[in-house]
């Protein structure tokens, strides 16, 4: 009775309580403290936060760290609502209970056009197909770090669960001084009462884990200390000293490394098999046959005591390699493309209005193709995966967005229950969504089946790395504008083909889940059917195609070339009708206010018309929203011996609610030059069924010398946080082939740019 | 064979020709350096070599002995960084990490050369690849390590 009365007190005070059905998802993933590992002295008070005896906080990781700084920007959610500076929290790979997946990642795959999403009246279909892929996702618990989804995903779940534990710690404190904990202080870990007792987080923890929470209230915004400051990130000390640990860092003692050589023609496998000379070079121990796993292509492996030495012995491997039935090409490709837009029937993201209804007359119809190659992702961190196999239980070392994932596929592959896997998450060398594969896993897996009880870490060379990637697909499109007389925007009509993603994922990660036909892949028409832009007829539909190459995502998935595709199309409207191309995107934003603001913003302070860049440049703009957040670009550009030359690049965004700057503007200015790269040097041609780039000099990167710089301002916002990781990277492309076609008249219609 | 590492000397049993960054990586379990590219396009594996920056995937280890070799594990300690590591972390500059070793030493030789480097200087010696694109930040951090040295 007592207990009740001074719990009660603890939901007096400042913030709203989420109430019914809207507040059921966040206490459903708070999760038992059973579900943290257990360690010495700590106390665990729910599924993600437990505290050490020096009241240091430990938060449950179930993100990869590649480059996007979640593991800074998970932990400063947990300090703001646990009270205690940044640095007091650590974080622990998470299990792998169902509250950890990633909800929000499934959520943004929405064919919703952002308009009705929007709304907050009606639209049954959008709010119970939301509500239904939510509970599902919950249920499925996939836990996978993609889709710039990981702070969306955690900003309710991991406050609600840090509240919580605050809420416990208070209400043990409570309890044990019999004092109403409205009455308590809490700071830096310590709760007190004004008459001098006070007790820390460390010395409350073992009673506050038999306190129940009660009523969890999320601060107020306006009490924040951590969330929107620029803390420096957490992860970076050990990247300046080379402490930090990749995959390919794993030291195990008794290790052995292994060299993969897959066949080199995609779908190729080994036949005949002489590896007698391999064998007899020093320090090799195994040769392995790998079948084709996770969808990738079939090959051997070499096991030596150095990966220098497998390397070898892997080229001397003497092979006679099959060739797969079927031979692609990435010019039959793109000419199968094309034909596939004018005949066949495409699936309609979007429609409205009437496109076919006669023009009005006088109006007039502009159409251009747009296209865009093949990709890989080349992290630089080449794939690789570290696995031991012994006695039916398998331990993995992998640099993984997905480890669920990588616990099945190595659970299939040995042929024991998931649970016998044990799986180590490492810092990942970039992932940019070649990481979200499971292929490398489990070959390495399979290669440490035929050394039982060694460790072995599986690497690919860079050249079986860019040869055997999962590539962003080839697309082309087909944009049909009508105009009035007047220059008012009457109707916009997109036609597209390419292969879908999500279904070839499905089955080579999740084939439980993958469907006997494909249901329409939102990836391939994101940024095409869901534009701000308000032309009253609108039709967007896309042609699926199935042409053989091995595709998955890539940073920005579809965006990342339709937002070329749109954004050069509305500058090529804005010079048709003779319009300013901001003043011209302003026009048709007369109902997207968000969209506008960050526009202005970026035209502002790139002096868009007020400052004339310096002869012989020219500016470029380009605005799109991707992944809840809206990006705008103005590239200032030039001509140098030939080449394009990116000298600034001023970018606008709004991203909903920042929880920390530093790492969006660090994210903005990657992602420019992740874009940027792809813009002008990126392409895979494949010629009878290989790949034709091997090492970066066939497929370049940006270096420093050519990097712009790059300047982020950010529009205000009190809307829940959006993605941040992936946005930055569609507008790019297109802001800077207006720059180019402002200085040349020259349109590029085709990626990457050949001046 | 005897190795000069981080002012330590080493021994190690190693072909002639392998390489020096397996001869880190793999024989002494130093995995600071990284492998990249594996034909010096990438500058990942970058060390410096009687104080020049190198790129390790490609040098026989039989050409380094009794040279002084640097890695990124003896560039500063934790209680003594590198004015290059303390300017790293005031610009933010690592994203994913994986190049960060490289680029620091490679930052270092320039830095010894040139203690106050141009752009241009920075140009010259900067060709390491950063998938993540943290070239802006390298710029900065370069120039604030070269105004806290003076």
């Amino acid at each position: 009775m007592k207990r009740r009365a001074w719990l009660l007190g603890t939901t007096a005070g400042a913030g709203a309580l989420l109430v019914g059905w809207v507040a059921m998802p966040q206490r459903s993933r708070l999760g038992l403290a059973s579900m943290m590992a257990a360690g010495e002295g700590d106390i665990a008070l729910n599924g993600w936060i437990k505290i050490l005896p020096d009241s240091r906080v430990v938060l449950a990781m179930p993100r990869s760290e590649m480059g996007q700084g979640v593991h800074t920007a998970l932990p400063q959610l947990a300090a703001e609502e646990l009270d205690v500076p940044l640095s007091r929290v650590q974080i622990e790979q998470a299990g792998w209970d169902a509250i950890y997946g990633n909800v929000a990642m499934l959520e943004g795959n929405l064919p919703f056009h952002p308009l009705e999403a929007e709304r907050e009246d009606g639209f049954g279909r959008v709010k119970a197909g939301r509500w239904l892929v939510c509970k599902l996702a919950r249920e499925l618990g996939l836990n996978a770090t993609g889709g710039s989804s990981s702070v969306a995903d955690a900003w309710d779940v991991v406050r609600f669960a840090a509240a919580a534990a605050r809420a416990c710690l208070v209400g043990a404190a409570s309890l044990q001084w019999k004092l109403p904990a409205e009455d308590l202080r809490v700071a830096g870990g310590v709760v007190s009462h004004p008459s001098g007792l006070s007790l820390t987080y460390g010395e409350l923890a073992r009673s506050a884990s038999a306190t129940p929470p009660g009523s969890v209230v999320l601060k107020d915004r306006s009490q924040w200390r951590v969330i929107g400051q620029p803390a420096p990130r957490l992860d970076l000390p050990g990247k300046v000293n080379g402490t930090a640990r990749f995959g390919l860092d794993v030291r195990v003692p008794g290790m052995r490394f292994a060299a993969l050589r897959l066949a080199p023609m995609l779908g190729g496998e080994p036949g005949r098999i002489d590896a007698q000379r391999a064998l007899a070079m020093p320090g090799v121990q195994r040769v392995v046959t790998l079948p084709a796993y996770g969808g990738s292509t079939a090959g051997v492996a070499v096991v030596a005591d150095s990966f220098w030495r497998a390397q070898q012995a892997a080229q001397a491997v003497d092979v006679d390699w099959i060739r797969a039935p079927s031979a692609v090409d990435t010019q039959q490709i793109d000419a199968s493309l094309r034909d596939a837009v004018v005949r066949r029937d495409g699936y309609r993201f979007y429609e409205r209005g009437n496109v076919e209804q006669p023009a009005p007359a006088g109006s007039r119809t502009i159409e251009a193709w747009y296209s865009a190659p093949y990709l890989a992702h080349a992290t630089l961190e080449p794939m690789n995966a570290t696995a031991r196999v012994s006695d039916g239980r398998v331990e993995v070392w992998a640099p993984t967005q997905v480890p669920q994932m990588c616990r099945a596929a190595a659970a299939r592959v040995v042929g024991v229950p998931e649970d016998h896997v044990d799986l180590h998450v490492t810092l990942l060398g970039g992932g940019f969504g070649r990481r979200l594969e499971v292929d490398y896993v489990a070959q390495a897996v399979r290669v440490a089946m035929d050394v039982p009880g060694v460790p072995v870490q599986l690497i690919w060379p860079r050249e079986e790395d860019m040869r055997h990637d999962f590539y962003r697909p080839m697309h082309v499109a087909r944009l049909r504008a009508q105009v009035s007389a007047t220059g008012e925007p009457v109707a916009l009509e997109i036609k597209s083909a390419g292969d879908a993603i999500s279904p070839r994922w499905m089955e080579r990660g999740l084939p439980s889940l993958s469907g006997p036909i494909d249901l329409p892949d939102k990836t391939a028409s994101e940024g095409l059917f869901d534009q701000p832009y308000g032309f009253p007829r609108q039709r967007m539909e896309h042609v699926f195609t199935h042409s053989g190459v091995p595709v998955g995502f890539w940073r920005s998935v579809g965006h990342s070339h339709n937002a070329f595709f749109t954004e050069s199309f509305i500058d090529e409207l804005a010079e048709q009708l003779q319009r300013d191309p901001v003043e011209f995107r302003r026009l048709l934003l007369k109902d997207a206010p968000r969209h506008r603001a960050v526009l202005d913003l970026a035209a502002e302070r790139a002096g868009w018309g007020t400052r004339p860049p310096a002869p012989g440049r020219a500016l470029g703009v380009a605005l799109h929203e991707s992944f809840g957040s809206v990006v705008a670009q103005v590239a200032e550009v030039s001509i140098d011996r030939g080449l394009p030359r990116v000298h600034r690049v001023v970018c606008a965004l709004d991203c909903g609610t920042v929880v920390n700057p530093q790492i969006v503007a660090q994210q903005m200015e990657g992602a420019v030059i992740f874009g940027l790269t792809a813009a002008l040097y990126g392409r895979i041609d494949i010629r009878d069924g290989v790949v034709q780039q091997r090492n970066f000099p066939d497929y370049p990167m940006l270096t420093l010398p050519a990097a712009p710089t790059v300047e982020t301002y950010i529009v205000a916002s009190e809307r829940a946080p959006a993605g941040v990781g992936e946005p930055g990277v569609p507008p790019i492309a297109p802001a800077v082939a207006n720059a180019l076609f402002a200085l040349t008249k020259q349109r590029h219609r085709s990626l990457p740019f050949a001046l | 064979m005897e190795l000069n590492i981080n002012g330590a000397r080493l021994q190690v049993e190693a072909d002639a020709a392998m390489p020096l960054l397996w001869v880190l990586r793999d024989l002494l379990q130093m995995t600071g350096t990284k492998f990249g590219c594996g034909i010096a396009a990438c500058g990942a594996c970058t060390v410096r070599i009687d104080g020049k920056a190198v790129r390790s995937c490609v040098t026989p280890v039989g050409g380094v002995g009794g040279k002084a070799i640097q890695t990124i594990e003896g560039l500063g300690t934790a209680t003594r960084p590198h004015p290059l590591q303390t300017a790293w972390i005031a610009e933010q500059v690592p994203q994913c990490g994986y190049c960060q070793s490289g680029m620091l030493m490679a930052a270092a030789a320039l830095l010894e050369r040139k203690p106050k480097p141009s752009d241009a200087d920075i140009d010259e010696a900067m060709t390491n690849i950063c998938r993540c694109g943290t070239y802006q930040r390298v710029r900065l951090a370069i120039k604030r390590a070269a105004r806290t040295k003076a």
